[in-house]
């Protein structure tokens, strides 16, 4: 699970991610890079076809799925899951009403919108781990 | 079967078809379609790349809240992307029976140069038996 923020000038916030490790050959500040313009460019592609202005929600590659929610106030929230899982939607909403505005929103001592440091603190993680874990899909 | 539109793409990025069926996504210029072909390339190309668990084919469906892109990605390099509803579920059969008519039609015209625009009155009424007839 990746936290992308945005301020209105389009800057980008190091994000957090969940427990785990890859191993493929891209350093995380790369790929985080390389998802936020995935991202980025597949809004702009979708809103641009499609007639009443719509979001693009997610996507399905043969080995993995990538679901985005985005909050009104211009943070993305990310999620990577098996291809064969429906839309996960609901649980980023989720995360983001329940953990992300509990322990970031309303912690004074997080400065939500800074260019060099991202959003990472225990209980969030805690809880995001927790939730995520409980989810049925969950395997 | 409802498909709002066939994107044919070629293996360097650039748009060598294009067609609209039925009415439902936004009227854009051609030059519109050919900037979002090259976009659509790249992306796939990078979606391969950000896979958690090893090599990854690139992005097979996108999708948005009404409609849903399906994209097949040949051995040659070529891709067909068909934009359809979201309920549809035989995108990805149809995308492989317009593989078929474009081997039959364009790819064995000794006429058609490769990677260029596909200007085959074969290839057009064999999709449009298939797809239901619409405008470029």
């Amino acid at each position: 699970v990746i936290a992308v923020g945005e301020d209105p000038s389009a800057s980008t916030v190091p994000p957090t991610t969940s427990a785990g490790s890859r191993t493929n050959t891209l350093t995380f500040d790369e790929e985080a890079k390389l998802v936020y313009g995935v991202i980025l460019s597949l809004r702009n592609m979708i809103k641009k076809l499609s007639r009443r202005d719509e979001q693009f929600t997610s996507y399905r590659t043969s080995t993995y799925r990538l679901h985005l929610y985005e909050t009104l106030s211009g943070y993305k929230f990310v999620m990577l899951s098996d291809p064969s899982t429906d839309g996960l939607r609901f649980v980023l909403r989720q995360i983001y009403s329940g953990p992300f505005v509990d322990y970031v929103a309303r912690n004074p001592l997080v400065s939500m919108d800074s260019r060099e440091q991202g959003i990472d603190n225990e209980y969030f993680r805690a809880s995001v781990d927790r939730m995520i874990r409980g989810l049925s899909v969950f395997a | 079967m409802v498909v709002f539109g066939l994107w044919v793409i070629n293996k360097a990025g650039g748009l060598v078809y294009q067609r609209n069926f039925t009415d439902g996504l936004a009227q854009l210029t051609s030059n519109e379609y050919l900037v979002l072909a090259g976009t659509l390339h790249g992306i796939h190309a990078i979606t391969s790349r950000l896979s958690p668990t090893g090599p990854s084919s690139g992005a097979q469906v996108i999708e948005g809240e009404t409609f849903k892109l399906t994209i097949l990605l040949t051995v040659t390099g070529t891709k067909f992307v068909l934009s359809t509803p979201l309920a549809e579920t035989a995108a990805e059969s149809i995308l492989q029976r317009v593989y078929e008519i474009y081997s039959d039609t364009v790819m064995k015209n000794p006429f058609h140069t490769p990677e260029m625009p596909i200007r085959s009155e074969g290839f057009d009424s064999r999709i449009v038996g298939l797809l239901g007839s619409g405008q470029s």
